[in-house]
């Protein structure tokens, strides 16, 4: 900097300046940086609100009512706590599901890993599992588990359980072989290494497989409460359009992209907290 | 503080699925005893077999033919006693520093060894602070420079107090002046603890620096060639012993034998008797 050959004041004088511009234009620029990334998802709200009203026919704005009366429906449900209700019976449904699957895909995908010839062995029915959409194995699931609260369980644990398993030998196939080699040379048994080394190292993709799987336990839940069920957001859904609710239907559809996108942002901060060190 | 005997070492590696015809010989017929307290370097072209007999050392690999005692027991599998010290450093990046170096002292506890949780603690902070890094316990190595990382590894290694120091190319991937810091900071815990250390390096001078002995190995297949005592004063009494005239004789001395392997037949020109005895001055 050139202030090295100004005198002592004026530097000061200077670097007051500085200290007192920074936080406002700090603060300009974040919020600017804000207002641009929100940007189009205003813009999308915008046209929701204005094209049913200005633009679309009355015939055709019935199928898609502006934003703030889709909004007003929202809040009457919350009030009512209708709302409520079904988000509790998606989110039961998932989470059950979900949580089985972390705890069966865990241990399975490290056993897998471990013992090569098991590996070997369930890899190809893996595979073919894997690249069966859950949902095309609904009908299924409803032949044998009927339309309650187990074939749904049922369905989100076969949908999470994959991705999970498969990070789970992924990351546990993954680890570096020096830091196992260095296990053995600090002591550890082979059960230590498996528990203190390999787990460890691998769990940074296990979490994205967690994040995977969370993703998907919600998405096959709405769809497989969309084709047959008694409470839920999917539920919900499908039925105020048969009710013709139209509102009831697009505030139904709100809460699912808000849910989803809450989910998705808590499962990234669940594995960037757990991947932190992996940063390097 | 052990002897290291290796008999008639053999080490072959099997390409999977392929007769012993297409083995590769890593190491053949290699003897050697390093002593008690010794600070053992060894050099070689690359791919002459460092790291295989190395890593044989550590228990980390099993010897084809021939056996290698460690205070007269032959070696079964990696143990306390033998630390390694990788050029990869090799440290567990979930763990912090002082975590790190507490592992080894953790094993030891599980065999009913070394001392008690509180003292264990102690224990890997005093190891920290012995290679220069107080403050840093709760760091995790990816908030380290690569030779903060070293050093942790340096700790790591010796916390639990093994009797053979192991250490494959340790700062090859260090910049020269934290080359140096680390020499300087290993002769001083050498000469402390007086552990057995066998070093593998691929800079003769670092090798004419550190070791008491330095071995020159020769690939295809992999053997010792020649031993050099280094008969040098204390490495850090005298300023800059590396520009010295006998720390240069060293240094050519071997860089010959390296050499007259690579150029088939051609003799060493030099002889060792040159080499101004190192006891005086
Ligand atoms: N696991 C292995 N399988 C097959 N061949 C191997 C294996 N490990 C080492 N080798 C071979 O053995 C020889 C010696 O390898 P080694 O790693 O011991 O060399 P090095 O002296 O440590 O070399 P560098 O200085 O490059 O580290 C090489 O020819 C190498 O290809
Ligand atoms: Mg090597």
């Amino acid at each position: 900097m050139s202030t090295l050959v100004l005198p002592d004041q004026q530097v000061r004088v200077e670097n007051t300046t500085v200290r007192h511009v920074r936080p406002t234009r700090r603060l300009g620029a974040s919020l600017r940086k804000t207002l641009y990334r929100s940007g189009a998802i205003i813009g999308f709200l915008l046209v929701w609100e204005l094209v049913p009203q200005f633009v679309l026919e009355p015939a055709s704005r019935v199928f898609l009512p502006p934003l703030h009366e889709v909004l007003q429906q929202l809040w009457k449900m919350i009030i009512s706590g209708d709302l409520g209700t079904h988000i509790v019976a998606s989110l039961g449904r998932s989470a059950i599901g979900f949580i089985l699957a972390v705890i069966i895909g865990v241990p399975v995908g490290l056993v897998v890993a471990w013992f090569a010839k098991v590996g070997d062995f369930l890899n190809p029915l893996l595979e073919v599992f894997r690249n069966t959409a859950a949902l095309a194995l609904l009908p299924v699931f409803t032949l044998l588990l009927g339309i309650g609260e187990l074939s749904k369980v049922s369905i989100v644990l076969y949908a999470a359980f994959f991705p999970v398993l498969l990070n789970t030998i992924l990351g546990a196939r993954s680890v570096d072989p020096l830091l196992i080699r260095a296990g053995k040379t600090l002591g550890l048994n082979n059960f230590e290494i498996f528990s203190k080394v390999v787990l460890p190292a691998s769990v940074p993709i296990i979490f994205t497989g967690i994040r995977m799987a969370g993703t998907s336990a919600v998405l096959v839940l709405i769809a497989a409460e969309m084709i047959g069920a008694k409470a839920g957001l999917g539920y919900l859904i499908t039925n105020s359009q048969a009710s013709f609710l139209i509102p009831k239907m697009y505030a139904a559809i709100l809460t699912v992209a808000v849910l989803g996108f809450v989910v998705n942002a808590a499962l990234v901060a669940l594995e960037q907290h757990f991947s932190r060190w992996a940063r390097a | 503080m052990s002897t290291i005997e290796i008999k008639n070492l053999t080490k072959k590696f099997l390409r999977s699925g392929a007769n012993e015809s297409t083995a590769v010989t890593a190491i053949e017929s290699l003897d050697l005893r390093i002593e008690d307290g010794e600070f053992f370097t060894l050099v070689g072209p690359s791919g002459c077999g460092k790291s295989t007999l190395l890593d044989i050392l550590a228990g980390l690999s099993t010897p084809s033919h021939g056996e290698v005692l460690v205070d007269g027991e032959p070696i079964s599998g990696p143990s306390l006693e033998r630390s390694v010290v990788f050029q990869q450093y090799a440290l567990f990046p979930w763990l912090t520093a002082a975590a790190n170096v507490l592992v080894g002292l953790e094993s030891q506890a599980r065999h009913g060894q070394g001392p008690n949780k509180a003292d264990r603690r102690a224990r890997a902070h005093e190891y920290l602070r012995l290679v220069g890094l107080e403050g840093v316990e709760d760091k995790y190595p990816h908030e380290l420079s690569g030779g903060m990382r070293q050093r942790v590894a340096i700790a790591r290694a010796l916390a639990h107090e093994p009797k053979v120091l192991l250490m494959d190319e340790p700062f090859a991937a260090l910049d020269a002046q934290t080359r140096e810091q680390l020499q300087d900071l290993l002769l001083d815990i050498w000469k402390r603890t007086r552990t057995t250390i066998v070093f593998i390096t691929h800079g003769i001078e670092e090798a004419v620096y550190l070791g008491q002995k330095v071995a020159v190995m020769s690939a295809k297949p992999g053997k010792i060639t020649e031993i050099v005592d280094i008969e040098l004063q204390d490495r850090q009494a005298v300023d800059d012993i590396r520009s010295t005239r006998q720390f240069g004789e060293y240094r050519h001395y071997l860089w010959t034998l390296l050499h007259r392997h690579g150029r088939q037949g051609e003799e060493a020109t030099i002889d060792k008797t040159l080499i101004t005895s190192g006891a005086s001055a």
